[in-house]
């Protein structure tokens, strides 16, 4: 990525087109970003007990993260010593040794190898403890910030507040342990999409102000676009809007699901920072969302998004529901498509920000590979930050490239 | 090598215990810096006897301008009872510069869970890593549990009332009591929940650590306290599968194993220290050190109870009985080393040598 061949190379803004549609860059960010930063693992409630554990693809590694006896988190790659086979399979409970598929060599949950077949006769020069041999699991690094699990996959990573230390001050005041995640019936998470788009087209959707009010001008008009605040913190970026003074007003009543109450009267609205590289938060009135965001391909992303809510019964949901039917306020705001049409095949139609905001990536990413395809023109406000994020993408890439 | 520092304030904390502070001259500044967790040595000369003791500094480095060490008298005990009598403000005692191994590391961009416990006079360390970490690092979280005889007894109560209030979003603090003066009524039914009866135990820390689970998953441990609350701890910890290197213990000394050992009469010593070769008869149960400091040599020490390695050397031929060892490891040991304030001959030649 020096200049010299950046140079006649056709800018999105501040990274060349090819960085949306090659499988060079794919490669490249997935080397250099994915694989060297914290990476989103879920939510604290995902490992509960002692020997519970789950597993996950951050970037070109695979992580899991179990629970000890001490209530602490250990992580490791998920990578048998031997001949490198996966150990573990996504989630699941009570382990007190990991044993290796393939031929058995088995490990403790501190990643030490404890016992193998066949030591003495196939493995004469393993001698002395086993756990001494330099046979136990890599380690990685496991913390929890803002009751999300991430990874990183250096043991002795930066502490995970010298990455998001910066931002924190600017996230909502939500106690997002108190919340529990909202499921559907086969306790998969709230919202599944894989979407033919490049993932930062996807992020650049995320933070563009300008979109607000014109793609979403009937879905997300219940927020107060014009008095949105938003910047940056370190690598991280952040957003806040407040709600429109006629939803304001009746919130208490027009909230589709019960307030969330770790948040004042005062301090209700939208706050959606995202937190490099990819993963969003949404944290509203009434629901907090996770937004994560998986690179599949240069052209394909899985978005998956886990939604937290109020820890109350059934039954003040369906009051809260019911009140929320009734408020005049969804009858002026909040679920009118941009175009008149069929809602349940047109994205235009459907009143749904998401569908709206998957429908404009897509369209977006199809241009891309058009010899007349540039950018006309930025934004110099409601755009600055997808020029930032292209910036910090790039720096990241270069640092560690010069690193080597 | 001692300094004479100046006493500036002695305050009585407790029935038997008081804090002394000293003051730490500009020019010695960079000679006493420390980190906490660590301890002074201090010199004595008592009824014509030279007594060194080592006492942790319950001050913080980067927020107290003096030196502070809290002193608890031990029943019977030569210089914590001298202290608690006669220091005054004004006096001059000779201190050496701080040492020990156990201390916490503070950044402020840290963002770790400290477990620290404590028991009697092992606050004092403990206090001193407490402070430092609430005020450093503004993202770590503090669980202490600390156990006492009585309310009365508690050292340093109305600062760590003040750390509660202050700090209450990340810094847990449960007394344990285990002869309670209170009806435990009256205890339940005022504001507070954070009194349990008992020690600080197997069974209290297996409740504690269920109880406040770690949030910061950068987990360390420190223990401090009297005879068996170390080991009672250290194995409440290993049966959860906490790491040893997260652990950090400072033992004050005073438990002596309780089997006595005959030693050699007169055995023949021959010893190597600071360059020099002498040859010196030991008498029956006299440690090697104490009789080298009786023949007018210095050698190096100051804990003089088989916790802080100073004295260390190595036994080059012969057999020697160590009363107490809280330092030297297996392998140390295999090696030759010993702690020359612990160490009884047991054999009628020996042969040592101060690297
Ligand atoms: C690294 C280190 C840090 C220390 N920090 C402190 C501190 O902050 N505050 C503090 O008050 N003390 C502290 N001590 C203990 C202190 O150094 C002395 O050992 C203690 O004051 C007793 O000395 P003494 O001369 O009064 O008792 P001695 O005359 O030496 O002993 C009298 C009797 O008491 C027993 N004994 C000795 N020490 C203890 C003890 N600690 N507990 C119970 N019984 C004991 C002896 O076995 C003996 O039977 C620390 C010790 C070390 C090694
Ligand atoms: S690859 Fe795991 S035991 Fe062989
Ligand atoms: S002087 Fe401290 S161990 Fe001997
Ligand atoms: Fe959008």
């Amino acid at each position: 990525m020096d200049k010299k061949s950046e140079m006649g190379k056709k800018m999105m803004h501040d990274l060349p087109v090819e960085a949306y549609t090659s499988q060079e860059w794919f490669d490249l960010e997935m080397k250099e970003i994915f694989s060297k930063t914290w990476q989103f693992a879920g939510l604290i409630e995902d490992v509960q007990e002692p020997g519970d554990y789950i597993s996950v693809q951050a970037g070109l590694n695979n992580i899991f993260i179990v629970k000890g006896r001490d209530g602490r988190l250990r992580a490791f790659h998920n990578m048998c010593r031997h001949r490198g086979t996966q150990l573990l399979r996504a989630v699941g409970k009570g382990k007190k040794a990991i044993t290796c598929p393939y031929h058995d060599w088995t490990y403790d949950l501190e990643g030490n190898l404890i016992s193998l077949p066949k030591q003495k006769e196939e493995f004469p020069e393993l001698k002395g403890e086993l756990h001494k041999c330099g046979l136990n699991l890599h380690e990685a690094s496991v913390d929890i910030f803002k009751g999300m699990l991430f990874v990183h996959p250096n043991k002795n990573a930066p502490s995970i507040m010298e990455f998001f230390g910066e931002v924190e001050p600017y996230l909502g005041p939500h106690i997002v342990e108190e919340l529990v995640e909202y499921k559907e019936k086969d306790e998969t998470p709230f919202y599944t999409k894989e979407i033919q788009a490049n993932w930062k087209i996807i992020v650049e959707n995320y933070i563009d102000h300008y979109h607000l009010a014109h793609l979403h001008e009937g879905t997300l008009n219940m927020y107060d676009h014009a008095k949105a605040e938003f910047g940056w913190a370190g690598p991280h970026y952040w957003f806040y809007e407040p709600l429109i003074p006629a939803y304001a007003q009746d919130v208490k009543n027009a909230s589709p699901q019960p307030l969330i109450d770790s948040v004042s009267e005062d301090k209700i609205g939208a706050y959606v920072p995202w937190l490099f590289p990819n993963i969003g938060i949404t944290e509203g009135e009434s629901a907090w969302n996770t937004f994560h965001v998986t690179p599949l391909a240069p052209d394909r992303t899985l978005v998956v998004i886990r939604s937290k809510m109020m820890n109350v019964s059934e039954w003040e949901f369906t009051k809260q529901y019911t009140k929320s039917s009734m408020s005049k306020v969804w009858q002026h705001y909040g679920n009118k498509g941009k175009y008149d049409g069929d809602p349940e095949t047109d994205p235009m139609a459907s009143g749904d920000f998401m569908l709206e905001d998957i429908y404009a990536c897509e369209q977006q990413q199809k241009s891309l590979q058009s010899p007349f395809f540039s950018v006309g023109a930025q934004a110099q406000r409601g755009e600055f930050a997808i020029r930032k994020f292209q910036s910090v993408v790039k720096e990241w890439i270069e640092k560690h490239q010069e690193l080597k | 090598m001692f300094y004479t520092l100046k006493v500036t304030t002695v305050k009585k904390e407790t029935s038997d215990a008081s804090t002394i502070s000293l003051e730490i001259p500009q020019e010695l500044k960079k000679v006493f810096e420390y980190k906490p967790g660590q301890y002074l040595t201090l010199k004595f000369s008592i009824e014509d006897k030279e007594v060194r003791r080592s006492y942790s500094l319950c001050s913080a480095p980067t927020l107290d301008n003096v030196l502070t060490i809290g002193v608890k008298r031990v029943k019977d005990g030569l210089v914590s009872n001298y202290i608690n009598d006669t220091i005054k403000e004004g006096d001059c005692i000779e201190v050496m510069p701080p040492d020990g191994r156990f201390f916490a590391t503070i950044q402020p961009q840290n963002y770790k869970t400290y477990y620290l416990f404590a028991a009697g006079s092992g606050i004092t360390p403990i206090f001193s890593i407490l402070r430092t970490v609430l005020l450093t690092e503004k993202h770590s979280y503090v669980y202490m549990i600390y156990g006492n005889k009585n309310e009365e007894s508690i050292l340093f109560k109305e600062a760590l009332d003040e750390l509660q209030e202050l700090y209450n979003d990340r810094f847990i603090l449960i007394h344990t009591l285990s002869r309670p003066k209170m009806k435990w009524s009256d205890l339940w039914n005022s504001k507070t929940d954070l009194y349990r009866k008992g020690r600080v135990d197997e069974k209290s820390i297996e409740w504690f650590i269920n109880e406040y689970p770690l949030y910061a998953q950068n987990a360390e441990y420190y223990i401090c306290g009297p005879g068996s609350m170390i080991s009672n701890t250290q194995q409440a910890l290993q049966n959860i599968d906490v790491p040893n290197d997260r652990i950090y213990i400072e033992s004050f000394g005073g438990n002596t194993t309780a089997k006595t050992i005959e030693g050699y009469d007169n055995a023949q010593l021959k010893v190597e220290i600071a360059g020099k070769i002498a040859a010196i008869t030991v008498p029956k149960g006299k440690t090697i050190l104490r009789t080298l400091i009786d023949h007018k040599y210095e050698p190096p020490y100051s804990c003089e109870g088989g916790v802080c390695s100073t004295c260390i050397c190595k036994l080059k031929e012969g057999k020697v009985h160590m009363k107490n060892n809280l330092v030297l490891d297996e392998k140390e040991i295999e090696e030759g080393y010993i702690l020359s304030c612990q160490s009884i001959p047991i054999s009628e030649k020996l042969e040592v040598v101060y690297e």
